[in-house]
This record gives C-alpha cells, sequence and structure tokens, in this order.
C-alpha cells in the first residue's frame, strides 16, 4: 500500500465538502424511478394476506375452498402448506443476555398473536383478484384474551403474549454506577417525572415490496427486494430456505424511504419467497397502505419514570431511570426489539458530565404489531426525558435553560470521556455548539419577545436539548451477539476503458443520496469530477458484502471504504503510468481527468489513455507491468466501538391555550458530524430528520383499543406531520473529525430526529409552564395539552 | 364503541313490540340486510352488506333477543364475520315506552369491531353506525306506517 494512504483530506479533494444535489433527484422528479412496485415479470403473480382481525386468538377452522375456486387465483396457502419450507427464526442475540422470543414462521399457525397477523397468503395473477379471494376465506378464530398494556402483562398471571413463554418479559438489564444512592442521599434537588412516549410508525412513501423470481432450471432464486440491507437479506433467505448463499440474489432497486422499518424481516417478504420457490413462478407482493399499518414494524412505545439529582449550584449528580418499552408478541430478527430500549438506557444524560447513573430497562410482549429499530434507535426518549429534567431543575434553581446546559455539559477540552453509562467519546464539541446555537437563535431577543407576549395573553415557549449520536457502529451492535450483520463494507473501483470511473459498494441508496456522497468521495481519489463516476449499489451480484446503509454508517463507514478503495485503483493507476511515462509515481498525481506533475500541476497523459492502453494494447507495455484498473477494498471500522456525534437543537412554539393546539415557529440545529462531506445532503438529513422528530412529537401516533385493535390505521386518521405544519429549520454546523478514519466523516442521518422532539416538548412546558401546567406524553395532542392545562 | 339514541314512532306499543319481532320487518329495515333467517324463535341468521369509508364488506353473523320484558324491553346482540373487513359484535338494549298517541323507542348500544373496520378508525366507524340507526329507524317507521293504512291495490305488473 502507498504511503499517501494516510493523507488527510485537503485541497487536494475539491469535491469533498462540495453540495452536489442528488444524482436520483432528477429522474426521480421526471417520473423514472424504478421501484420494486414495478418491476412486472413474465408469469407473476401477486400475493395478497388474509390477516387476523384479532389481537390474540386460537384459529379454529380456515376454509379456503371458496377462495381458491375464485378467478384468476393459483394457489392459496396456510401454514400448513407453507411453513414447512422455511426454518423458523427466532429475534434473539447473544450479547442481550438471558433475552426470550418465541420462534416466528412465514403464516400463524395455531395461534394468532396480533390484529393483522397473516394466516393465509393467496396467489393470483393481479392483486385485485388475490383481494378479492381474501373475501371468501372463512376464518373462525376463537378470540382470546389479550395482552395489551405493557404493565399488567407484567403480572404474574397476566395472560401470555405467545405461546411458549414463562413470562411476558423479554429482557431485562440495569446499568449502575457504584455510588447513585449516595448521589440521590446527598443532593440538594431532586427533580423527577414520569414520560409516556407513544407508538408511531415509519409511513415510508414506498411501501414495503417484494418480487421474488425462482428459477428452478438453474436454482437461481432473485428478490428483488425494497430494503436498506440486500446482504442481510441475502444470507437470510439462503439460510432459513436452505439454499447455496451464491445461488440467492438480493436486488435492491429505487427504494422509496426506509428509516430503519425496512431492514426487519417480515411474515410476508418471507411468504413470498416461499410460494415463488414452491410454484417456481415470480411472485409479487407490495403492502398497501392499511396493511403497512398493521405489519410494518412501529417505533418507541416507552413509559419511562425518571429523576435527577443536583448539588445546590445545579450540577447535574446523578440519573436514575426505569424504562419500560412494549415490542409486540415477538422480538423483530435478526435485529431483535432489544436495541431500542438498550440505546434508551445508555444515552440518558449522555451530553453531561453526570458521574453516576442507574438505568432499568424492562422490555414486555403485548398483542400489538412488533416495535423494533427506526430512525434515531432510543435517542427521542433519552434525550427528552434527561432534557426535560435538566429543565425541570433550571426552574427549581432559577437558572436559565442555557446556563444549566453550560454548568453540565462536558467541556470541549474533557475528551476523550467515558459517561456514566458507560460510552467513550472520542471528540466532542457540546459547548461550541451551545455558543453557536445561542447566537443563530438569537437567544436573549427571543426571551424578551416571549416576556413582552406574554403580557399579551400569548404563550410562547423556547425548548433546548443538546444530543449525543451513535453513529458508524462496529461490531459491537449486532456482530458480537451472533447476528449475521456486517460492519465492514466493500467496494470495487475500477477506471474503464475511456478513463471513467466506476464504483460498486456494498452501502445502499434509499433516498439520501448515498450514491452522489460516494461518487465525490472517489472522484477525488482519482482526479475526476463526481459525474464520471458511476456508483452501483443494492445488488448482492454485482456488489461486494458489507452492512450497507444503517445506524448512520453510509458516509462514514461507506465513505471511508470508498475513499481507501480509490487510493488503491489511485496508486495502480500511478504506478502503471509510471511505467509509460518512465517516471517515479511519486512525482505523479492524478487531477481534472489527467494523470498530472505531482509538483507542477502540469499534465502529463489522460485518464482516457490509461485506460485505453491497458485494455486495447497491454502489448506496448514494459514487460512485467500491472495493467489492473481495478481495485477492491473492505474497511472495518476499529478504534473507537462507535463515532459518536454531538449537537443541539431549539424549538420555538407558541400553545393556543384555549384550544391547546401547539403551533410550531422555528427551529435550529447546530451539528457536529465531523467531516462534512456534502453539506447539501447533510442538511437535508437535518431537515427531515428533525420533521421526524417533530411528527411523534405532536402528531403521530398509533392508537389502540383495550382489545388490541389500532383505531387509526389509516392515513385519514393517523396524522403525518405536512410541510404547512412544519417550521423553518435553521442549521448551523461545527466541525470535528474523528480520527478513527482517514475522511474523518460521522453519521447524521439521525441526528435530527434524536432531539427535535425533546426540544418541542421543553418548549411546550416553558410555554404553559406559567401556567402551572407540565406535560410529559408525546404526541402533544391539544387535548393532552388541555389536559395539562386542567381545562378538559 | 357506544351507541345511543332515542325513536318516537307512530304507532302503539304493541305494533313496535310486534315488528321487533318480525322477521319480515327487520329483514327489509336492516340497512344492506340480504338474506334474515329465523333458526329460532329468538334467533336469526342473517346476512349483511355494509360500507364503512373504503371497506365495504357482507357480513355473516347470528342474532340473538335475550332479557325479553314483553312490551317493556329487550336485548338485541350480535356478532358477525365480515372477511377481510374483520368482525363486529355488540349488543343493544332496547327499551320502548307509551307515550300515548306515540312510542318512544331508546337504544343504548355497546359495539366492539376489528381487523380492517377497527383500524379505519372509531371516528368513521361511529358516525356510519349511527347513520346505520337512522335508516334503520326510518325505514322501520316507514314500514309501520305502511302497516297501519290498508294495503294498496298492486300495480299489475308491466
Amino acid at each position: 500500500m502507498r504511503s499517501s494512504d494516510t493523507r488527510t483530506i485537503s485541497a487536494r479533494d475539491p469535491h469533498i465538502g462540495q453540495a452536489h444535489r442528488r444524482e436520483t433527484a432528477r429522474r426521480h422528479l421526471a417520473g423514472r424511478g424504478r421501484f420494486v412496485t414495478d418491476i412486472a415479470l413474465p408469469r407473476m403473480l401477486h400475493a395478497a394476506f388474509v390477516r387476523s382481525p384479532m389481537a390474540r386468538g386460537r384459529i379454529v377452522e380456515i376454509d379456503t375452498s371458496d377462495a381458491a375456486q375464485s378467478p384468476g387465483v393459483v394457489r392459496v396457502f396456510t401454514a400448513r402448506d407453507l411453513n414447512p419450507l422455511c426454518q423458523p427464526w427466532t429475534g434473539t442475540l447473544d450479547h442481550f443476555a438471558s433475552m426470550v422470543s418465541a420462534p416466528q414462521n412465514l403464516l400463524a399457525e395455531d395461534e394468532v398473536l396480533w390484529a393483522g397477523h397473516p394466516v393465509a397468503m393467496i396467489l393470483a395473477r393481479t392483486r385485485a383478484e388475490a383481494e378479492d379471494a381474501c373475501e371468501l376465506v372463512m376464518l373462525d378464530i376463537e378470540e382470546g384474551e389479550a395482552c395489551v398494556d405493557g404493565h399488567a402483562a407484567l403480572a404474574e398471571d397476566a395472560v401470555r403474549a405467545a405461546p411458549g413463554l414463562d413470562s411476558n418479559l423479554c429482557f431485562q438489564t440495569v446499568l449502575e454506577t457504584k455510588a447513585v444512592d449516595d448521589a440521590f442521599a446527598c443532593a440538594a434537588h431532586v427533580v423527577e417525572g414520569d414520560f409516556v412516549f407513544g407508538r408511531h410508525t415509519a409511513v415510508t412513501l414506498e411501501p414495503r415490496a417484494v418480487v421474488a423470481d425462482f428459477d428452478a432450471a438453474s436454482g437461481q432464486l432473485t428478490v428483488h427486494h425494497g430494503t436498506q440491507t440486500p446482504y442481510q437479506f441475502q444470507d437470510i433467505y439462503a439460510r432459513h430456505f436452505a439454499l447455496p448463499e451464491s445461488r440467492v440474489r438480493v436486488i435492491a432497486p429505487d427504494v422509496g424511504g426506509s428509516f430503519g422499518m425496512k431492514l426487519h424481516l417480515y411474515n410476508e417478504e418471507m411468504a413470498t419467497v416461499a410460494a415463488s420457490l414452491q410454484l417456481g413462478r415470480p411472485v409479487k407482493f407490495v403492502a398497501d397502505r392499511l396493511e403497512s399499518f398493521v405489519s410494518d414494524i412501529h417505533a418507541r412505545d416507552h413509559k419511562v419514570s425518571a429523576r435527577m439529582a443536583l448539588d445546590a449550584e445545579g450540577t447535574i449528580l446523578a440519573m436514575d431511570v426505569d424504562d419500560m418499552t412494549q415490542i409486540g408478541a415477538f422480538s423483530t430478527y435478526p435485529r431483535t426489539s432489544v436495541a431500542e430500549g438498550n440505546q434508551v438506557v445508555r444515552l440518558m444524560g449522555a451530553p453531561y458530565k453526570m458521574p453516576d447513573y442507574r438505568g432499568r430497562l424492562s422490555v414486555v410482549f403485548q398483542n400489538k404489531v412488533q416495535t423494533s429499530q427506526y430512525r434515531a434507535v432510543g435517542h427521542p426518549i433519552a434525550c427528552a426525558v434527561t432534557e426535560a429534567l435538566v429543565d425541570k431543575a433550571a426552574v427549581k434553581l432559577g437558572l436559565d435553560p442555557i446556563e444549566m446546559r453550560a454548568r453540565n455539559l462536558v467541556p470541549d477540552d474533557a475528551y476523550p470521556f467515558v459517561s456514566a453509562t458507560g460510552y467513550s467519546f472520542e471528540k466532542l464539541s457540546h459547548e461550541a455548539c451551545l455558543s453557536k446555537l445561542r447566537d443563530l437563535m438569537d437567544y436573549d431577543a427571543l426571551r424578551a419577545e416571549q416576556a413582552e407576549l406574554r403580557q399579551k395573553g400569548v404563550y410562547r415557549g423556547i425548548g433546548i436539548a443538546p444530543f449525543v449520536e451513535i453513529t458508524n457502529p462496529g461490531a459491537a451492535f449486532y456482530g458480537v451477539g451472533g447476528a449475521r450483520i456486517s460492519a465492514q463494507d466493500g467496494a470495487v473501483v475500477r477506471l474503464t476503458p475511456s478513463g471513467e470511473v466506476q464504483c460498486a459498494i456494498s452501502v445502499t441508496e434509499q433516498g439520501q443520496g448515498t450514491e452522489t456522497v460516494i461518487s465525490q468521495i472517489v472522484a477525488d481519489q482519482l482526479g475526476v469530477s463526481p459525474e464520471q463516476v458511476k456508483v452501483t449499489t443494492g445488488d448482492t451480484d454485482t456488489t461486494p458484502s458489507g452492512g450497507a446503509t444503517w445506524a448512520c454508517r453510509g458516509a462514514g463507514i461507506g465513505g471511508e471504504t470508498a475513499l481507501r478503495a480509490g487510493r488503491k485503483l489511485q496508486g495502480q493507476i500511478l504506478a502503471l503510468a509510471g511505467q509509460i511515462l518512465q517516471s517515479d509515481p511519486a512525482d505523479l498525481a492524478l487531477a481534472e481527468g489527467h494523470v498530472v506533475d505531482a509538483n507542477s500541476g502540469t499534465r502529463r497523459m489522460p485518464l482516457a489513455e490509461i485506460g485505453r492502453i491497458a485494455t486495447y494494447r497491454p502489448d506496448t507495455l514494459p514487460e512485467g507491468a500491472d495493467n489492473s484498473l481495478t481495485a477492491a477494498q473492505h474497511f472495518a471500522p476499529s478504534g473507537y466501538p462507535f463515532d459518536f456525534t454531538n449537537g443541539i437543537q431549539a424549538s420555538l412554539v407558541e400553545v393556543d391555550v384555549e384550544t391547546g393546539i401547539v403551533r410550531l415557529l422555528k427551529h435550529w440545529v447546530v451539528e457536529d458530524c465531523g467531516r462534512i462531506i456534502n453539506p447539501l445532503l447533510v442538511d437535508e438529513q437535518i431537515r427531515g430528520g428533525v420533521v421526524q422528530g417533530l411528527g411523534p412529537a405532536l402528531f403521530e401516533e398509533c392508537l389502540y383499543d383495550e382489545t388490541g385493535q389500532m383505531t387509526n390505521a389509516s392515513l385519514a386518521d393517523y396524522l403525518v406531520p405536512m410541510a404547512c405544519e412544519m417550521p423553518d429549520i435553521v442549521i448551523g454546523h461545527v466541525e470535528t473529525p474523528t480520527n478513527d478514519t482517514i475522511l474523518g466523516a460521522k453519521g447524521v442521518g439521525e441526528a435530527g430526529t434524536a432531539a427535535a422532539g425533546a426540544a418541542a416538548l421543553n418548549a411546550v412546558n416553558d410555554a404553559i409552564g406559567p401556567l402551572g401546567a407540565q406535560i410529559h406524553q408525546t404526541p402533544m395532542t391539544p387535548l393532552r395539552v388541555l389536559k395539562a392545562l386542567g381545562h378538559v | 364503541m357506544e351507541l345511543e339514541g332515542t325513536q318516537e314512532l307512530n304507532a302503539d306499543p304493541q305494533t313496535v313490540w310486534a315488528a321487533l319481532f318480525d322477521r319480515d320487518v327487520l329483514e327489509r329495515a336492516i340497512p344492506g340486510c340480504e338474506t334474515l333467517e329465523q333458526t329460532g324463535e329468538t334467533e336469526f341468521a342473517a346476512t349483511v352488506k355494509l360500507k364503512v369509508g373504503p371497506v365495504s364488506a357482507r357480513f355473516k353473523g347470528a342474532v340473538e333477543l335475550s332479557d325479553i320484558v314483553p312490551l317493556v324491553s329487550c336485548t338485541l346482540s350480535g356478532k358477525g364475520s365480515g372477511g377481510l373487513a374483520g368482525f363486529a359484535r355488540g349488543a343493544a338494549r332496547v327499551t320502548i315506552e307509551d307515550l300515548g298517541e306515540t312510542t318512544r323507542l331508546t337504544y343504548s348500544a355497546d359495539a366492539a369491531v376489528g381487523g380492517k373496520l377497527a383500524s379505519l378508525g372509531n371516528r368513521l366507524i361511529k358516525s356510519t353506525a349511527q347513520k346505520l340507526a337512522g335508516e334503520f329507524f326510518a325505514d322501520f317507521e316507514a314500514i309501520l306506517a305502511e302497516q297501519a293504512e290498508p294495503a294498496p291495490v298492486p300495480v299489475p305488473a308491466e
């Protein structure tokens, strides 16, 4: 490897750090996207599922005889026909000690465990015919008692949410420092609160979609799958259907949003693959919006009791937190439904110097849709609880919320720093971010305006929320627990005969601009423009294996992989150019599509000429010259287990105390994601993330009745945040690159979501606090605000 | 989901009471009722086609009359399966009261729905249920009025 491999990013990388529009945007706007939903293969069948209308029950009889005779129907499957094809899956991992979950299979066997649980699968020529036939399946289910509330589910005599469970406790853990009780005993002040965080769901523009195509002649299974993790599904399909991995190809074409929701295994996708294996025909399943609500994973669903100990000056001494999270009847596979709660209890108090901590986590089964990892896994809960308590303490001590944070944030010169929950921070910039935020929002002027308006009966509130975000996870995340989920990524970069560049990489694109970012990084290593770099993603046959895009690892780990692959190819090109030009490769560089003199920048030969000679006239090269113009490189993060990022958000709201309606007036974010590769896309990620944080803070909630029926499972009743409700979002940056990589980039995709809800919660409480009211539940619906105000 | 309502009917309590147990009257008055079979003295099997928002379904189910206090009150309970649309079950306590010229019918129902019907939201279901109850009583009253008048001369079929 050349010594230049450790060269840091500099002016010689003209495209890293520049705003470039997403490559896919123009195509998508022109209606030229190619999503799984668009795929139509010859002889393709369409699948629809008969689902349990009850949250819990025993299947007495399924009569599919009328459905099988329905026009267009080719096959009807029930568990008895289909489940034997598939090795059951169990959503547990070894590093979550003693966690339990019942095994799952394609279709419900004897018992239905949530309203929406698939019971029968119909395959017909069209989706409409399949749905019509679903109407004809006579399903006799003896309704049983459903386990709905998590606290009640923990009672010893509570009905179990799934067969075979000894209790409804999936997992429990306690993190504790030695002196936590002493800290509370000698605290000058203790503040506390009970918080409820509702369930919500992803509502991606494109729903879940899969086309499974098994060719019995070649034994090849090709699955077109709207997912963010094609390699993970290649592994799952191979293992659970006993196929050779090399005969399983997963292709994720354009994917219309994912947000973590599309990396979990679902009954429907597995059943679609099973049906194709059984019938030897392509089978398509696209979830409609109604079934998305009762089958896509839901997020959050936490009840948290927390208290915070402080000394007389307002220094945080400790937190004591109890989080109970409710996850449905099973833990999801292959990542579990425990990771969310695990991150909640580990991220509490993360921005602060807090020395002591106790966090208890209980993960509980119930008969609802499964919950699992969704954008900003655990962060919004930890941040909202921590920041609500910090604001309570500020009120109690008569301190301004900004001053309260200034006293407690980990100072910028205190790194490396280990948090009370055991996280190691390489280098964060809380103080710089706080100071920048204060200027950006003109904090003092806002406070003056707030006081003035209050005299006129206008209730505005300002909420502040610093945060720490987990990005670039290594194998500690899943791999150590036995999950076949890769923490490394791979890239193959090649120079084409005409001097252009192709990069096939394992990180994936769901609309966030991964491919654009990769093209910028590769372009700079090879002296070309990003437009000259064609990036291929999302196909297990044509790209190297890797972890793909989740947990904010696309730019940090994928980008580093691309950079190293690009530099490897750069070395090969310069070595070849050195032989052709009879120069020392160390004196050569690549710039503007040419091999140039490293010192003067004088052009020596075009890259196209290198490509031409290496491809068509290798005979003219000196004996022994290596004409390889393809480089493969894998990269696994090492050093810190995660590259933590940090930032701070602020929200300005106005609460109508007569109607309870909260209006979001403005939002600010100062974020430090390390090296910024593309400021335009970073800001897009932050804005989108903020909206996804504000949605569940004010609008989004999956509502259930006491029998376990979701009662607002359509877009008529489930409120997603719309442009007209969203405030302007002002963004500032601090850049602290990680030294773990050459690129220095950390993740940014979840930063906006991590703290937006916390800032809004604090803003609402700041607005209604003077009226003696407090709200501790999200979404903060008008009714809940009115209840907090004592009006209803 | 709880539903309550009252309806004043232009008939005496005996007529109203008898109509409540009359298969033919019920079949005509129940909105979307396709078939209603009497399976016992106080039991019926029904097929009803209903549309709730975007979900339309044919419910097959059983209806039973119980806790009968003649000319005063009874409980009407039923459950039905609507295939993909889900299920519905519920019970209504129906009370009648003699107001002299007219009869007041009061009902208080508790119903539960599951599957797509539930997921479409109680808001939509409740307004639909109220609409259906309204339709039922409008038809019920029209039939009573019809019965009170002499039978119209049949119009020859074309």
